[in-house]
């Protein structure tokens, strides 16, 4: 028998059907998700919107007690809360968007581009988004260059990223044992980076691949924390006796134009956390990257430790940027908790380092899937204000990052371009869209270095 | 609300949402089509404008403009075939050939090839030619393939080109197989053209199977392990350990077999339904026992369009060993170049080459070695899992963007595989490894498995399709709207 007639009355009966069950749930306003995703005329009844889905809203932090209310404060007259949505802008909030907002900075680097000899010092804070040094050898390289300096700066003794890090080339002996901010019982206190090591006849041998001046003269200090009796190190195969005695120690162990070492340490008593390649002079920018951290995590680390890193290496600004981990729900969108945890680290941060300047930098986009459809996710203006807010009420400056990298579906361009300035997991661009971010940064700090000459003259 | 300007919008082509057989769309186009095609049975050259006319608009709901070179290549190709096969004079023969080699390949070239060109000049030159702005067209390179086959069939005497240009437009843009295949040959389907639609209840139920399960490879497995592990973790391998990277690649073989397999298996089983009979494609290639096998398993179509129009005419095994080799490496790096313009692409045919030519070399040397334990499970499970491996190997460059995403992923794999993240690996990524391991499980179902169940199949009433259907369509629901998995950190 000819079953032709079989194949037109399945597909005439089952788009009937399908048909019907389409119209009456799209009569009925159904919404259960499983069956929008698949009406036959969603597309031209409905068009789907994101905000209406807030059904999940009861899964966000119900935390919400907050000192913090999302309202606009209004402190004063001079200054304007509202400058956070500004791209490509750092504010301190003045009104007056003439004036410099890196103040203490901006005057240093400054005088060091009119022949003072200083050293200043970047530290870069953050999660994946500048692990491998993403973002931060861009920035790095683009102030070196224009306002002088060399050397890449803090590099700890492993990271999970260390072969792929392409600013410095790191090979190490496999015994090194490590603790970090997920461990839980650290007896040594953990360093600025989340880390801390301990060798017990291990090596390490790290090359600085950024220096490319073969006459310059490269500084290379270890950093270490206290040990009650002397240590006997070995660097470049070479006996060093040091007595690192205070709870933060920076111990030169070279001073040359050859851009590599090799340590070794046979003390596990020693809590090592990595060694800082830098010029005598000129800009220093360190890239502290933990990876799935919000920020919240440094109330791990006493301010007696942090004012001795100060004292030791003082910074002058010192730049914060977290939130995409926050952002791990896609309904998420309450982050006054967050405030409140993140304004004692911030606090304490700003006083235990009192000359610097304090920058706080928003999350970039990050994207999630709704019903099928990659998009922003709804709570990421929410956390940008709230992060704006923590600097407004914190005195510190602010970058809006989410902003610069072209706002809302930004991270879904990027991902989509070819080549991709993203990743596909929607969170992180890659080394390409890592690089635009650094060029608009450098750019935004200038904006804010131009300010300063203008306003000189 | 009912909104008319939606609706007229939906018959013109959208760039953000081209045809596929899984839009809302196809379901109407296909219901309408269906009926038509069913009154105008009889009347075979309606039938025929019907089918050309419901084709080149499903070409053009899923690249726009670019129909118009479908039709222009069928039209050159009908010409250049004809004359060809009218012509006596054999240099004249020749060069009308080339003729039309040279315009199908011209245009693939053009529009595949052009911007890998411009940007190897510039690597290897130091040259700064800018990238041009070129759109791909969709399925140039399978038709670009059967146009192929169909002058040089003609020009070596094995083929009679045909009279009617429409059937030769129909055998071009048949649209169950435009846009990612099979690559079908003229003389299995034109002699179809021209024939009573008459199907079995045997055909009926076998393409109802090839047609549902084909979408549940592509849609369901294939779209949920791509979007929720494997496309970022290929992405960037170094933000994830050895033992997700090696997960990925192993969530990636599946991905492209659902995806590839399923494709050609909803386009076999509508040309089924449409009276049309495509030979099979994919015949469960990882089970295969060495490389020559797994080749002879997938993209059927493709392998033996290379064999018969690249391999043989570059001479085969008919020129000395080492020619026979040398044709082979030839046509694997040139079967590479066809998936895709990067040195990925040709990397990847490359490898399969050498392990084709070692593969070759590995019988000849071993055979009377191992005639007594040739056939022992423990040989065979072990020459299966050793030829997965390889291919799997070779999946990490076909997928990967570039060489160093490519090393990246195996330096994951061999220099950070630490199995004690296994426990956290498996928490959070739970569904996508049940689905791998399904696929697999249906992937090791015995060949003869459809034939059963169609068989079972066809006995029961209507009902029972349009309920399976209808299931299957809220399953997929249930995918599409799924809670996404998100990637982890393992360690810190």
């Amino acid at each position: 028998m000819n079953a032709n007639r079989r194949v037109l009355l399945f597909v005439v009966y089952a788009t009937i059907i399908y048909l019907i069950a389409s119209v009456v749930a799209a009569a009925l306003d159904w919404r259960w998700m499983p069956a929008r995703r698949i009406n036959l005329i969603s597309d031209i009844t409905q068009h789907y919107r994101v905000e209406e889905s807030t059904e999940n809203d009861s899964l966000s932090n119900s935390d919400t007690t907050s000192l913090l209310p999302i309202a606009i404060p209004l402190k004063d007259k001079v200054s304007n809360f509202n400058l956070y949505h500004k791209a490509h802008f750092i504010t301190n909030f003045n009104v007056d968007t003439n004036s410099v907002a890196l103040e203490r900075f901006i005057k240093k680097i400054y005088e060091l581009k009119n022949g003072i000899k200083t050293k200043i010092r970047i530290a870069y804070f953050g999660d994946s988004m500048i692990e491998g040094d993403l973002l931060t050898q861009t920035l790095r390289k683009l102030l070196q260059q224009m306002f002088g300096g060399y050397g890449v700066g803090f590099v700890p003794i492993t990271s999970q990223v260390a072969q792929f890090r392409t600013t410095v080339t790191d090979n190490y002996s496999g015994g090194w044992q490590e603790e970090n901010f997920k461990t839980d019982g650290v007896k040594d206190h953990l360093y600025l980076s989340g880390h801390v090591f301990h060798g017990d006849g291990d090596w390490v041998q790290m090359k600085d691949q950024t220096v490319k001046d073969t006459t310059a003269i490269l500084l290379k200090n270890l950093l270490c924390g206290y040990v009650s009796h002397p240590v006997n190190i070995m660097v470049n195969n070479s006996s060093l006796a040091i007595h690192p005695d205070k709870i933060f120690n920076c111990i030169p162990l070279d001073k040359s134009k050859s851009t590599s070492i090799k340590l070794s340490v046979a003390d596990p008593a020693l809590p090592v956390y990595g060694i800082s390649f830098e010029s005598e002079s000129g800009i220093v920018l360190d890239n502290y990257s933990f990876r799935g951290i919000t920020g919240i995590e440094f109330s791990r680390i006493d301010s007696s430790f942090l004012s001795a890193i100060n004292a030791e290496n003082p910074y002058d600004l010192i730049i914060f940027q977290y939130g995409v981990n926050l952002l791990f729900r896609p309904y998420d969108k309450k982050f006054n908790w967050y405030a409140n945890a993140l304004m004692p680290v911030i606090k304490k941060i700003k006083t235990c380092f009192p000359e610097s300047d304090f920058l706080l930098v928003s999350t970039a986009d990050r994207a999630f899937r709704y019903g099928g459809q990659y998009q922003s996710a709804i709570g990421i203006d929410s956390l940008v204000k709230v992060q704006a807010l923590l600097a407004y009420e914190s005195g510190s400056s602010f970058y809006n990052q989410f902003e610069t990298m072209g706002g809302t579906n930004s991270i879904v361009e990027w991902a989509a371009k070819n080549p991709s300035w993203a990743n596909k997991d929607y969170v992180h661009p890659n080394f390409r869209g890592a690089e635009i971010l650094g060029q608009y940064f450098f750019q935004a700090i200038l904006t804010d270095y131009e300010k300063y000459v203008r306003n000189k003259k | 609300m009912f909104d008319f300007e939606s609706f007229f919008r939906q018959f013109l082509y959208d760039p953000k949402s081209p045809l596929l057989f899984n839009n809302g769309f196809f379901v109407f186009f296909f219901a309408v089509f269906m009926s038509a095609y069913y009154l105008l049975r009889n009347n075979f050259p309606a039938r025929k404008y019907l089918f050309c006319f419901f084709s080149l608009y499903f070409f053009y709901k899923a690249s726009g403009i670019f129909v118009v070179f479908v039709i222009l290549s069928a039209i050159v190709d009908y010409f250049l075939s004809n004359a060809i096969y009218r012509q006596k004079n054999k240099r004249k023969k020749k060069w009308l050939l080339i003729c039309s080699i040279v315009f199908n390949l011209g245009l693939l070239v053009y529009f595949k090839y052009t911007n890998f060109f411009i940007a190897t000049c510039n690597e290897i030159l130091q040259t700064h030619f800018n990238p041009l702005n070129i759109l791909l067209p969709v399925g140039i390179s399978f038709y670009t393939f059967e146009n192929l086959s169909y002058t040089i069939d003609v020009y070596r005497g094995q083929f009679v080109p045909v009279r009617k240009f429409t059937d030769y437009l129909l055998f071009l843009s048949f649209f169950p197989k435009l846009v990612m295949g099979p690559i079908v040959r003229a003389s299995d389907f034109i002699p179809q053209i021209n024939k009573p639609f008459e199907i079995s209840e045997n055909d009926f139920a076998k393409g109802f199977y090839l047609i549902v399960s084909g979408l549940f490879k592509k849609l369901i497995i294939s779209d949920f392990i791509t979007q929720n592990f494997v496309d970022y973790i290929f992405d960037d391998p170094s933000r994830y350990t050895g033992l997700e990277c090696l997960f990925a690649v192993y969530g990636y073989a599946v991905v492209i077999y659902c995806d590839f397999s399923g494709y050609s298996d909803v386009a076999i089983g509508i040309a089924k339904w449409l009276g049309f009979t495509i030979p099979v494609n994919f015949k469960s290639p990882y089970q295969s026992k060495n490389i020559t096998e797994f080749w002879r398993r997938w993209h059927i179509s493709l392998s033996t369009w290379l064999r018969d129009y690249l391999y043989i005419p570059f001479g085969g095994n008919r020129k000395g060993v080492v020619r026979t080799y040398i044709n082979l490496m030839l046509t694997m790096l040139l079967g590479g170049l066809w998936h895709g313009a990067s040195w990925n692409f040709i990397a990847w045919g490359g490898l399969h080459g050498l392990a084709l030519a070692f593969h070759k070399i590995w019988k000849q040397k071993t055979e009377k070695l191992f005639r007594t334990v040739h056939n022992t499970f423990f040989i065979n499970a072990l020459s299966v899992l050793v030829t997965f491996h390889f291919v799997c190997f070779c999946w990490i460059f076909f997928k990967a963007a570039d060489f160093t995403i490519a090393g990246d992923m195996i330096h994951q794999i061999f220099h950070d595989f630490d199995l004690s993240v296994f426990g956290a690996f498996f928490n959070n990524y739970k569904p996508v490894l049940g689905l791998m391991l399904l696929a697999y499980l249906l992937h090791s179902i015995p060949d003869d498995f459809a034939d059963k169940i169609t068989g079972k199949l066809k006995k029961l009433p209507l009902v029972y399709y349009i309920g399976i259907f209808l299931m299957f369509v809220l399953l997929y629901g249930f995918f599409k709207s799924s809670e996404p998995v998100m990637p982890i950190y393992l360690r810190f």
